[in-house]
């Protein structure tokens, strides 16, 4: 027998696993189980389009907020533009 | 209710009749009215209103300079089917609220044909003009307006002019646009 087989002989020898192996494979399998589905990435980026979504939202909103406004404002200088209009036209028509 | 929650219900309505000038005390009209407007824009409101105006627009951009100097729009204007839906002792309340030395009143307008009254009251403060009334009453028809603040009436009446009411006649040694 020279050197190279006893190598090989050796080497592909059974061996026995170190007493905690199987301790440490549950161990990882457990740490697996617990890891979460998806990364910080992941995180940030939905973060980032909540926001996007939400604050294109809060413009939206606010231009409709504005919008209501100026016609409310248009409307009631119409009804006081108006009115006071009439009121003068007929203090108008008394002095003719 | 708790005192809290009372205080908290009535602040929001305190806060938003805080410009006003006077109150109006006609919510019950509005039952019986066929048509029934309630504006009431606060100081907050017409500010922000101001930056959705349209400067290239020439009745928004009249508006849009008014509004600086304002306090707060407040107008009840109701329309009735019938005659006697309202009495005169729905305005008399306003009328005793404007009979303060603040408030004079600069023009009257009664037709007993037509059953109409009409009555622009102005407040004045230091001798400058800090708001208006007007009343406008007729027998299927009644409104009420209060503008808060340092009003421009000219420019107002010129506005009733650009939305289609003819403009009015400009006070002695004022030339017309």
């Amino acid at each position: 027998m020279d050197w190279l087989e006893q190598e090989l002989r050796e080497a592909l020898n059974r061996k026995d696993p170190a007493p905690d192996f199987a301790e440490r494979v549950r161990w990882n399998l457990r740490v697996q189980e617990h890891r979460p589905a998806h990364g910080l990435q992941f995180w940030l980026a939905t973060a980032a389009a909540f926001v996007i979504v939400a604050g294109a939202g809060g413009m939206g909103y606010r231009q409709h907020q504005g919008e209501v406004a100026r016609q409310q404002v248009m409307q009631a200088f119409r009804i006081a533009g108006s009115n006071l209009n009439h009121i003068q036209a007929q203090v108008r028509e008394v002095r003719r | 209710m708790t005192r809290l929650q009372r205080v908290l219900c009535i602040a929001p309505l305190a806060a938003l009749l805080y410009g006003q000038q006077f109150k109006f005390h006609l919510e019950g009209l509005a039952a019986k009215a066929s048509n029934a407007v309630d504006v009431s824009l606060g100081s907050g409101t017409l500010k922000f209103a101001a930056r959705f105006l349209d400067s290239s627009d020439p009745d928004e951009a009249a508006v849009k300079k008014m509004i600086n100097g304002l306090d707060g729009i407040y107008i009840k204007t109701f329309e009735f089917k019938r005659d006697g839906m309202w009495s005169e002792s729905d305005l008399e309340d306003i009328r005793a609220q404007l009979r303060t030395p603040e408030w004079e009143r600069i023009v009257g307008y009664k037709s007993t044909e037509e059953g109409e009254n009409d009555e622009i009251w102005m407040r004045t403060e230091n001798k400058k003009v800090s708001g208006v009334a007007i009343i406008c009453s007729a027998p299927k028809r009644l409104t009420v307006v209060n503008i808060a603040g340092a009003v421009d009436l000219d420019a107002l009446a010129e506005l009733g002019g650009h939305f289609g009411v003819p403009a009015l006649e400009k006070a002695p040694g004022k030339k017309a646009p």
